[in-house]
């Protein structure tokens, strides 16, 4: 039975590319990069050339590049690591996240407010497509703020965010300015993010949204910021991430991201047309409801919702004609949790309950495109008619 | 599949029969359990257990529904003062109704469980029967099962006892095999028990302990909800030294009334009629069954009476049975056969 992989946006196929960059150092002699030998010297110059890649996908210097293990480390450092170090000058530490931020940034946020009594963590308003409102965050800036957090594109829907906006008011509002982080996670593959995040003071992007292996990402900062280290370890990072960086991991962000720069116009040419194929045949299904129609969207996503059916349905029924999608977040149980970013844009619960996501890549083909297409549908007209 | 032994074994053995198995885990409740079902630790369970036996796995989220049909009940139950039964109301809502149906749209053809009941093809129609092992027959939380279910509803270990369903799990090689069975409800963790969970979610009302006859205060309690008639623990003896059972709950009152055993005993159990179902054939007015009113009690000889209030005339007199509680019928003539079910209204 054919794979129909429509679910870019958990995690991309990986690039034939990344594994050739990533060989050379899983076997054999890899010098530990901290070391001063030659085999470390080696290693050292495979991390410090990726560092430089990493970089200029953001447009950021090489010395703001932190690699970690992961997005949502990346996430959870800018967090933890700026909150922290805002509570030792200030009675009170207030983070400001998006109500549609990934579980990433929303539980290190509460987990922060949880562990220490001086943190409160407060919610941007998004509205019904799912645009942070920023007369919400207005509302919400204050002297006690250390950090604001917006994602760059929404991870579920694919709305994408005004994050000049977001930076423009975090730095005028408060004297002095706050400092501002975007998950960049789920727009790498698609928004030129040099553009995106140029006033943006932190991004957070890992390497298997976009070709490249799991648990490898990285914290670019624009700037000096002083941030405290969630693993402190042996000082590696300059001070701010401990541990053995691991060469392959970095290599292997570095080569999905340069993959994804050279292929980006492209590729969002050619997936913007199946977006476009996809939704004008989902709207014809009855019932059907594309999310965030109204906002600025990323190419690969799709998301819909249908009052009448419940994704657990939908997504078992696809998956036996071969078609592998998803609906919100899988919490740690495995079962398709209801979507807060769906209540924060005011989507009613039965329509949460039925909602789908389709996420395309760059190697989606049309083909591949018109046979979900009639998938879809056929599920769902036999989900309605044994009702 | 609960990720416990005997979902596990019930799919181990439909897969040894040739037959075309789907495990399902579902998500019930998002809070924090340790009784054994629902963790998410079991959930693993589950899903290497189906992968072990080269079964595809999927979570179906329930969450809501079990809320709105289970916990929420469950609380104003108590609130109320009854004693409800949450693994039955599970049963009904949720496990062998919207699972029910949703297996049907997803295209099956039946729907299994680890638990120890039969199913039996007589005549044409299908019966409930008690499991074989008597110390684990759960025909009791099944009791409201009708002929629609029972026709797709396939019960593998039904026929076993306990020490052989483990041995098939050892057999199969199952990481659950030696895993204790799950104990009370699980909503509740085991550690703070049904007081904390209710103390979160409803106040509850201190009531003093009184004796019914000499009216002597013999003690008090915080939670009267959590008493129930019949009940003997938590009660301590009066003055002369006898053990009470409670006979009344009185939350507005806020008295909770004891007596020795011979005096609460009662001959009659007032049933809600509203609740009132038959596997088949109905059980008219001065039919003779066999009532069971626990999960593990012994079924009691009782006449059905529906002439002014639906009610159970007991040839023995018995512990008044808290308002709540389901009775399950079973036949005079064989009683390991369930022929329907009602709940205990308030007498």
């Amino acid at each position: 039975m054919s794979l129909y992989y429509f679910d870019h946006a958990a995690s991309a196929p990986r690039r034939d590319e990344v594994a050739d960059a990533m060989a050379p150092w899983q076997r054999g002699v890899v010098g530990n990069p901290s070391g001063s030998h030659k085999a470390a010297r080696d290693a050292r110059r495979a991390v410090e050339e990726a560092r430089d890649e990493v970089a200029s996908f953001v447009g950021a210097k090489p010395g703001g590049v932190i690699f970690t293990g992961g997005g949502t480390e990346s996430c959870d450092l800018a967090i933890a690591g700026v909150t922290s170090h805002h509570r030792r000058t200030h009675e009170t530490s207030e983070i400001l996240i998006s109500r549609i931020e990934h579980h990433a940034v929303s539980d290190a946020a509460e987990k922060m407010a949880r562990d220490y009594d001086d943190v409160r963590v407060g919610f941007i308003d998004v509205d019904a497509d799912g645009v942070v409102d920023l007369d919400s965050l207005m509302s919400l800036l204050s002297d006690d703020t250390a950090i604001v957090s917006v994602m760059a594109a929404n991870n579920e829907t694919g709305v994408r965010q005004p994050l000049d906006g977001v930076s423009a008011l975090s730095k005028s509002m408060i004297p002095g300015g706050v400092l501002t982080h975007t998950d960049a996670i789920a727009a790498a593959s698609w928004v030129p993010l040099a553009a995106m995040t140029a006033t943006t003071d932190m991004i957070s992007i890992c390497a298997h949204k976009i070709g490249g292996p799991v648990n490898s990402g990285a914290l670019i900062l624009r700037s000096d910021i002083t941030l405290d280290a969630v693993i402190p370890g042996g000082g590696q990072e300059r001070g701010r991430r401990g541990g053995t960086v691991d060469v392959a991991a970095a290599v292997g962000l570095a080569a999905a991201v340069r993959i994804t720069m050279k292929e980006l116009a492209d590729v969002n040419d050619r997936v913007l047309d199946l977006q476009e194929k996809l939704v004008a045949a989902v709207s014809l299904i009855p019932g059907c409801r594309v999310t965030g129609l109204g906002a600025l969207r990323v190419p690969g996503t799709v998301h819909v919702t249908f009052e009448d059916l419940a994704s657990d349905e939908l997504l078992f029924l696809l998956d036996q004609e071969g078609v592998c999608a998803s609906a919100a977040a899988s919490c740690s149980s495995g079962a398709a949790s209801p979507s807060h970013v769906l209540a924060a844009m005011g989507v009613s619960r039965e329509r949460a309950r039925g909602s789908l996501r389709l996420s395309m890549g760059a190697e989606t083909t049309d083909e591949e495109v018109d046979a979900v297409i009639a998938i879809l549908s056929g599920v769902v007209y036999r989900l309605r008619s044994e009702a | 599949m609960s990720g416990g032994v005997d979902s596990s074994v019930a799919a181990g053995l439909l897969i040894e029969q040739g037959r075309d198995v789907v495990g399902a885990t579902l998500k019930l409740w998002g809070g924090v359990s340790d009784s054994g079902c629902c963790s998410v630790a079991d959930v693993d369970d589950a899903r290497r257990v189906a992968q072990m036996l080269g079964i595809d796995h999927h979570v179906f989220n329930y969450t809501e529904e079990f809320e709105r049909h289970v916990v929420a009940p469950f609380v104003e139950a108590y609130a109320a003062g009854r004693s409800p039964n949450p693994c039955i109301e599970c049963n009904r809502h949720i496990k062998f109704d919207l699972l029910f149906d949703r297996a049907r749209r997803l295209g099956f053809d039946a729907v299994a469980t680890g638990h120890h009941a039969q199913v039996v093809a007589r005549d044409g129609a299908h019966y409930l029967i008690r499991g074989a092992d008597d110390q684990k027959d759960q025909s009791y939380v099944l009791g409201y099962l009708g002929e629609d279910q029972l026709a797709t509803l396939l019960l593998p270990i039904g026929a076993m006892n306990k020490s052989d369903v483990r041995g098939h799990a050892e057999r199969l090689g199952l990481r659950t095999w030696d895993k204790p069975d799950s104990q009370d409800v699980c909503f509740i963790e085991a550690s703070k028990g049904r007081e904390d969970f209710l103390r979160q979610r409803i106040d509850l009302t201190p009531a003093v302990i009184v004796d019914r006859v000499s009216g002597e205060e013999i003690g008090a309690t915080q939670g009267a909800e959590l008493m129930t008639v019949g009940q003997r623990r938590g009660v301590l003896p009066a003055r002369d030294g006898e053990r009470r059972f409670v006979s009344k709950v009185d939350l507005r009152a806020g008295r909770v009334e004891v007596g020795r055993l011979e005096d609460i005993l009662v001959n009659e159990i007032a049933l809600d009629a509203s609740s009132l179902t038959f596997s088949h054939d109905v059980l008219v007015d001065g039919s003779a069954v066999l009532a069971q009113w626990s999960a593990h009690g012994a079924a009691q000889s009782a006449t059905l009476r529906h002439r002014g209030h639906l009610r159970l005339e007991l040839d023995v007199p018995a512990r008044p049975v808290a308002p709540g509680q389901s009775v399950v019928f079973y036949r005079v003539s064989d009683p390991t056969i369930v022929e329907g079910a009602a709940i205990v209204a308030v007498s």
